[in-house]
């Protein structure tokens, strides 16, 4: 995409004014889009960008810019105002002339990308699946995407990588009425992998879990309210995870002294039946990459071992600062942004129960089988959620299903109360937002049981 | 190619002429961004970007295609209208699909003084200034309390942007705009207990800005939750301050597009007419308010932005409409056509959305509350609220009232209803408004609410 000797030059220009690390993050991207609804192929966008990410260092400081090209002189010229930005400075930091070099991770292998018209039969298919699963089912909105992303990064200490991404997301919204009652479902499934990932799932099954959903729940009751026990379901069940103790485990929220995990390393802070995993490298998964977007090799990161806590997710600034080593999770939404830690794909490791024994003993609590998402504020470690899919437990039964029900708790109080783990690992694809910027992630989990959460419904 | 916006899109419409095309419409914007945060009286990081890119609407048989691009070298622009053109072959066939027609656009003058969108003074603040504000802010909302221990976020961020639009109908204008927005969040501790608060502000220029505001709000929502307790489930009255008012009618206001209506997915449809409040509220959406951050002189596709009624005395008027779904209910675009940025479709969206303030100020409000919970900062809003089933179930935090003052804060608890219940309990409206930039402009008063269910222990 560009020539070594140009990047060697813009990474002098931004560090003559005394900076200390340099980066240059090109990144040229495509991706096509086409939505349903009403039965109807809604809109088709293709889009192409093309940009270049500068970064400095000065000190504690970041200085960052970007512009949409990779002409040269225009690269030039930003590295060299950010250069002046980074400070007044006489002494140029050099650069490191030894490329670090890293063994190419294969994620990814021959992927297929087809044209818009068997894009448009999988949504059409989508589309007639919801509508046979039930008469009662009366509106489906469905999107397929899919996007190439080819990434160049360098920087001062001597990274050079270069890395190719591909992902594929269906999106399925199925609206059920019957009377006054209305309920939606969702479901999802996305892989960085081309279109042969439905030789995995057929769209049709992934119409049908979504219009099931839906269907379910025309039938809820208002949810309880009060404190009880919980068990949530696996897969998508692992969002609680990842917004309740994942991202206070970003290691920018240790460094600013903003999460309620700081200085907690080797001690206990979850039952012992938690294992917790961050895994990038895991093979097609969403939130999979070969490099992360500072250019380090993705790894395997146990966050928490046997309830034990043993390590953070870094980017190369909080390692710099905590003084460790990156932990391959510096990422970034595009050129347009700095990275920062984040979660790829993280999970609970499989326990041993299985979800018949979790889900039968319980005398009364609820089952949340699927999430419409959350929230969490890392400082205090509170956490929200609310259930799309969720059951009344009464004696080990699951009785009837539950409408408007909503979690609310904190984090490392509920990893302590987690009194069951099930055999049942499973992964659901997302979107994680922090920062202003929106990435892929994958969320896991079997199933498990917490002894008491507060459940926030309107019954009794 | 030229650097220039107005060359870029007459570059690109000159090559849609010849394709055989019903109609085409070009979108552009440029802007130049920055961003500051401070940490501990120094830079933590600082962003200068410049960005640029078009997005190309096409029609062809009634279908439509869209693509975009940010690469602007002529070879770039023929190969996003090729995936256009491919685009509009797949998209199903609607005789509404047409672009707004000529006098959809006439308007005598300018319906909005373009001086109230950018202000030239935007330029005369320089970077240093702008980090010397947000440091500022740090410290001082530092110095409100001595229970503050960190600022964990202190920033300023701005934007100019120059948004141009042609299409083949003739319709060629632009506009410029600049905002400026400065946010801060404190943590505070006393004992074990840990408790945040953030406030921001949001002006054309840095000069709007009032910095000791900002701090103070901030250094007030995050201290006064400090030793927040849970509290038994219970049914009580709701005091929305304006700010949580605001994300609520955020969600009514993406329900109320004729857009969401048309596809069966709002609890607005066939309401019409019908009085949906109890009280005699007046809520409108007006695209040329003067200190309105979603304020343009027109719209995502060119239509006149003007000021719509959308509730009066309570009684649902009107949906919002861009052109196509107008046609589709045989009405007028209300101007609502939005248009997030040159790389997505335009939608129906919201402009400066507000519910009109009544008449009493905030301690009258309290005293009228007597004893209930005094709602500061929700969480999970879009998780726990569903604007298609009507669902609510939030997380909040807040102070609990008795005899209309400050008893104990309470968090941890849940807030839950439906949104048709919500609008029907309104009981009090403040005589203030807040606005919070978020999928448009919104605006709210304080609001008591009748009887909600709160779940606690």
């Amino acid at each position: 995409m560009i020539e070594k000797e140009l990047i060697r030059k813009v990474l002098s220009a931004m560090l003559s004014g005394g900076g200390n690390f340099a980066e240059v993050y090109l990144q040229k991207s495509k991706n096509n889009t086409l939505k349903l609804e009403d039965s109807k192929i809604e809109n088709a966008v293709s889009g192409f960008d093309l940009g270049c990410g500068l970064r400095v260092w000065k000190d504690n400081r970041t200085f960052y810019g970007y512009v949409n090209s990779i002409e040269p002189k225009l690269l030039l010229q930003s590295a060299r105002e950010l250069g002046r930005a980074a400070g007044l400075g006489k002494n140029p930091y050099p650069l490191q002339l030894s490329p670090k070099q890293f063994e190419p991770l294969e994620i990814l292998d021959n992927f297929s990308l087809p044209g818009n018209n068997r894009k448009k039969n999988i949504l059409l298919e989508v589309d007639e699946a919801c509508r046979k699963y039930s008469k009662n089912i009366v509106q489906v909105s469905s999107y397929i995407a899919d996007g190439q992303q080819e990434t160049y990064i360098a920087n001062s200490q001597g990274v050079f990588s270069q890395f190719f991404l591909q992902k594929v997301i269906l999106s399925v919204n199925a609206i059920a009425r019957k009377g006054k009652e209305v309920r939606t479902g969702h479901k999802s499934f996305a892989k960085t992998l081309g279109y042969e990932m439905f030789d995995l799932k057929k769209p049709k099954e992934i119409a049908e879990e979504s219009a099931a959903i839906a269907i379910n729940m025309l039938e809820a009751r208002n949810a309880p309210t009060g404190q009880m026990p919980v068990v949530i379901g696996p897969a998508f069940g692992g969002v609680i995870f990842h917004e309740a103790c994942g991202h206070g485990l970003e290691a920018d929220a240790i460094v600013k002294d903003a999460s309620v995990f700081k200085d907690m390393i080797g001690k206990k802070i979850a039952s012992e039946l938690i294992t917790a995993i961050d895994d990038p490298a895991l093979k097609g998964h969403w939130g999979s990459y070969s490099f992360d977007d500072e250019g380090y090799p993705a790894e395997e990161t146990v966050l928490i071992k046997d309830g034990y806590l043993e390590s953070y997710m870094n980017d190369l600034r909080s390692s710099d600062k905590l003084g460790g080593e990156p932990t391959g999770n510096g990422r970034r939404q595009s050129y347009r942004y700095m990275p920062y830690p984040r979660m790829s794909n993280t999970y609970i490791a499989n326990g041993k129960s299985s979800s018949t024994e979790i889900l039968s003993s319980v005398k009364k609590g609820i089952y949340a089988k699927e999430f419409a998402g959350g929230q969490v504020d890392p400082a205090t470690g509170d956490f929200v959620f609310g259930i799309s899919e969720g059951y009344m437990l009464e004696n080990g039964e699951i009785t009837y299903p539950i409408k408007g029900a909503t979690l609310i708790g904190n984090g490392p109080q509920i990893l302590k109360e987690i009194e069951m783990v099930g055999n049942d690992l499973d992964f659901a694809p997302g979107f994680c937002g922090k920062n202003g910027q929106s990435l892929a992630n994958e969320v896991g989990q079997p199933t498990i049981k917490v002894s008491s959460i507060t459940v926030g419904g309107t019954g009794n | 190619m030229s650097e220039n916006l107005n060359d870029i899109i007459t570059y690109t419409l000159n090559h849609l002429k010849s394709r055989g095309l019903d109609e085409y419409e070009v979108f552009g914007t440029a802007s130049h961004d920055n961003e500051i945060e401070v940490y501990q009286q120094d830079i933590e990081s600082l962003s200068v970007s410049k960005s640029k890119g078009i997005g190309i609407r096409v029609l062809r048989h009634q279908s439509v295609g869209y693509a975009y691009t940010s690469n602007l070298s002529p070879e770039h622009i023929l190969e996003c209208i090729k995936r256009a053109i491919s685009n509009a072959k797949v998209t199903h066939k609607d005789k509404f699909n047409y672009l707004p027609v000529r006098k959809d656009y006439l308007y005598q003058q300018k319906p909005i003084d373009l001086e109230l969108l950018y202000d030239p003074c935007f330029y005369d603040y320089s970077i240093e200034d702008k980090i010397k504000a947000a440091k500022t802010l740090e410290a001082i909302t530092q110095a409100e309390d001595k229970r503050i221990i960190g600022i964990s976020n202190s920033s300023y961020r701005d934007s100019a942007v120059e948004v141009v639009l042609a299409n083949s109908n003739g319709f060629l204008d632009s506009y410029k705009k600049s905002w400026c927005y400065l946010y801060v969040n404190a943590i505070s501790r006393q004992g074990d207990d840990t408790s945040t608060g953030d406030y921001f502000s949001t002006g054309k220029h840095l000069g709007e800005i009032n910095l000791e505001d900002i701090a103070r709000q901030a250094a007030k929502r995050s201290t006064s939750l400090l030793g927040g307790r849970k509290i038994k489930s219970v049914k009580a009255d709701i005091l929305l301050d304006p700010l949580v008012a605001a994300q609520f009618l955020n969600l009514i206001a993406e329900a109320l597009t004729a857009d969401s209506v048309q596809k069966g997915k709002s609890l607005f449809k066939d309401k019409i007419g019908k009085k949906l409040f109890s009280l005699d509220i007046d809520i409108y959406d007006d695209g040329i308010m003067a200190s309105g951050l979603a304020s343009a002189p027109f719209d995502g596709e060119g239509v006149f932005k003007g000021k719509t009624k959308v509730f009066d005395k309570g009684i649902l008027k009107t949906y919002l409409y861009n052109t196509y779904t107008a046609r589709k209910d045989n009405t007028k675009s209300t101007g609502n056509a939005s248009r997030n940025s040159y790389r997505s479709v335009p939608s129906v969206g919201i402009n400066n959305f507000y519910l009109e303030p009544k008449k009493l100020n905030f301690s009258q409000i309290l005293s009228e509350t007597g004893s209930g919970f005094y709602v500061m900062d929700i969480i999970g809003l879009h998780s726990g609220a569903n604007a298609v089933t009507g669902d609510i179930s939030v997380g909040a935090k807040g102070l609990w009232l008795e005899e209309g003052s400050m008893a104990y804060p309470v968090k941890e608890v849940t807030i839950a209803t439906d949104f048709l219940s919500l609008l029907k309990s309104i009981k009090r409206v403040g005589n203030k408004l807040y606005f919070i930039p978020s999928s448009g402009f919104i605006g709210s008063p304080a609001l008591l609410v009748d009887k909600i269910m709160i779940s606690g222990t």
